[in-house]
């Protein structure tokens, strides 16, 4: 299996003498949707934030197609698509022009950027918003601006970090049913939540995070296994795993 | 009670030291040295201002509408917050002493303007209507006892749900206020302090039984609205975070962006085009220094005046053109771009010297003869070449 995203013992945080991070390893391949699973606080968006490359690590590596953000910045950059907890928006950018600018930042052709944009716009029923300006979005539409602008870039790695917050039915629908068909293609996603019921249905596998640690990663077979527990659903893993934790 | 109180200090202690700290950081910029050149300018040409004025301006009515406006606005500051929606809601009951406070503190700081204002036009007063209207000082207490009653007759219409009836009382109060001051204005003191007091008895009997409870949301706006002014001046000297600009459109203008074409290199050009033409006021101030500078430039006869307007404005236009750089620093986005080195830098030097060129062509073109454009084309011009070939690659390899 190709690893599109590695991550080798990675220490990390805000100041080095007080590390958030200990020793994360884990791996997305290709073909592979894997959920980042923790509580609040767990350290899944700042997991996320090294692998953006908006924190250094203390130590370890990290590495997007073989490559290190030192070591090649666009190159790195270009590989993934960044889906952020809270929309992160440009108040005086109309819909269109969001897409617009995202496209050409990251080189998409000008026919590509109008084709793919008139094709999302279209599936996360937003054509008739193109024009608005953020001011009058609900959250739910702010966060399908991000999601439509980080599938513009086709890209081989995808980062989302609660990516569900807000959306509508329809719109996690859409939202799930194009990242398995990006999956399908070939693209590797990362996807940090606590709806679990939601991951158990999506993930190929699993990272458990808790207080800046991986406490458990694979399949939900090879998770049961190690807790000991066939059958059980991830929810009830994931809470029981994460109580012997706190008892120790 | 007593909590209420120190509620009502607390949030006027923490409005203050903000204040002040903004108003430390204007203080240390060049502006008020800028302020007080124009000061100077200006009170040399006031005079002439005045000599040039015909015999038969409206000085009355100029000062009726003026102050008229002044008086009826609201403005009463309630240091009120968006959370106190959820937190001071339950306690609307017990809040009485809280905007009583609100009101006199009002009181006093209009006052505070409206003294300011009345000075600054304390000369055009004394030329024209002066010895009929009587003594400053009689006037000014007239103006401040008419802003109180605007103050506390605004705080209970606010209470009126319906927004059609609560926009025509403020109407209709600008109109007693103007039909009490034109009495003020023309000389006519006993007659203005006559109706002043029947307004006096219409709050009495009118505006203090208008029922109704306190319309949350409108206080907060016009709260929002008092201070917006005096963090917009702030935000041009530094970012203030409490500052939510709305955005405007501004549709005649998106020719412009056509300027830019589809291109990586362009990703900065084309969002620092649209922060200029929608977001802030940068193009609102772009705009109104390069109005002012005209004005200037054609008031001052003096050569040397001429090019030192020139230079002026167009120093102050480009201190603040120059922020639209830190204008997407507040979003993680641009961060993630894989943009070539400098883009950013680029993006911002493009759009500068567009405004710098267009505002040197129209100096220059204000300057009238041949030698004055000469030297506020060279003045004005060097101001842009500092400030885009050499204080911003600075700027950048230094951060």
């Amino acid at each position: 299996m190709e690893r599109l995203l590695e991550l080798e013992h990675v220490d990390g945080g805000y100041q080095r003498t007080r590390p958030v991070l200990h020793d994360i390893s884990f791996n997305v391949n290709r073909h592979e949707i894997v959920g980042l699973i923790g509580l609040n606080g767990a350290g899944k968006s700042t997991t996320i934030k090294h692998i953006l490359g908006l924190m250094e690590p203390h130590r370890g590596t990290i590495k997007v197609d073989g490559q290190t953000i030192a070591g090649s910045p666009d190159a790195y950059r270009r590989q993934l698509a960044y889906i952020p907890e809270t929309p992160l928006l440009y108040e005086e950018l109309t819909l269109w022009e969001h897409l617009e600018v995202t496209a050409m930042a990251y080189s998409i052709s000008e026919e590509d950027f109008q084709n793919r944009a008139e094709e999302l716009l279209k599936e996360f029923r937003m054509t008739k918003m193109k024009n608005w300006f953020p001011d009058h979005f609900s959250k739910g539409m702010r966060q399908k601006v991000m999601i439509m602008s980080a599938f513009l870039l086709e890209p081989k790695l995808y980062i989302a970090d609660e990516p569900f917050v807000g959306l509508d039915p329809v719109g996690i629908k859409s939202f799930l049913e194009r990242m398995q068909e990006m999956r399908d293609q070939g693209c590797g996603i990362l996807m940090s939540t606590h709806i679990l019921s939601t991951a158990e249905k999506y993930c190929d596998r699993f990272v458990f995070l808790d207080q800046g640690r991986v406490l458990m990663q694979g399949t939900l077979l090879e998770l049961q296994e190690q807790a000991g527990m066939p059958g059980a659903d991830l929810d009830d893993i994931y809470v029981a795993v994460t109580e012997e934790d706190t008892h120790e | 009670m007593n909590n209420v109180m120190t509620l009502w200090q607390s949030r006027k202690q923490e409005y203050w030291s903000t204040a002040v700290k903004y108003l430390r950081l204007i203080g240390n910029s060049g502006f008020l040295f800028a302020i007080y050149i124009l000061f100077l300018f200006g009170s040399y040409y006031y005079g002439r201002f005045l000599e040039w004025l015909p015999e038969n301006f409206p000085a009355v009515l100029f000062f009726t509408l003026v102050f008229a406006w002044i008086a009826a606005r609201g403005r009463v500051r309630t240091f009120v917050k968006q959370a106190d929606l959820v937190f001071l809601l339950p306690m609307e009951e017990r809040m009485k002493p809280y905007f009583r406070s609100s009101i006199r503190y009002s009181w006093l700081m209009e006052t505070g303007w409206i003294t300011l204002l009345f000075l600054v036009l304390a000369p055009l007063y004394s030329d024209r209507i002066g010895q009929a209207a009587g003594p400053l000082l009689l006037v000014l207490l007239f103006l401040s006892l008419l802003k109180g009653w605007n103050l506390a007759a605004s705080f209970e219409e606010q209470r009126i749900g319906d927004e059609t009836t609560f926009r025509m009382h403020k109407w209709l109060r600008f109109f007693v206020n103007a039909g009490i001051l034109f009495l003020l204005f023309s000389g006519l003191l006993p007659a203005a302090a006559i109706s002043a007091f029947g307004a006096a008895i219409i709050y009495y009997l009118y505006f203090r039984k208008i029922k109704g409870t306190l319309q949350w949301q409108r206080l907060i706006e016009i709260e929002n609205n008092t201070v917006r002014m005096f963090y917009r001046i702030a935000n041009n000297f530094t970012d203030v975070p409490h500052l939510k600009e709305s955005i405007r459109e501004r549709r005649w203008l998106s020719f412009i962006y056509r300027f830019v074409s589809y291109s990586r290199r362009n990703v900065y050009k084309y969002l620092f085009a649209r922060a200029f033409l929608r977001s802030g006021d940068y193009f609102g101030v772009y705009m109104r220094l390069t109005f002012l500078g005209v004005i200037f430039i054609l008031a001052v006869d003096l050569s040397w005046g001429r090019w030192l307007m020139g230079a002026l404005f167009s120093y102050m236009t480009v201190l603040q053109m120059e922020t639209l750089r830190y204008h997407f620093h507040t979003s993680q986005m641009p961060e993630l771009y894989p943009l070539p080195d400098k883009t950013e830098e680029k993006g911002l030097i493009y759009w500068l010297k567009i405004l710098g060129i267009l505002q040197v062509a129209i100096f220059t073109f204000a300057a009238g003869n041949v030698l004055d454009s000469i030297t506020v084309l060279a003045a004005s011009a060097a101001v842009y070449v500092y400030v885009i070939y050499y204080r911003i690659p600075k700027r950048n390899s230094a951060g």
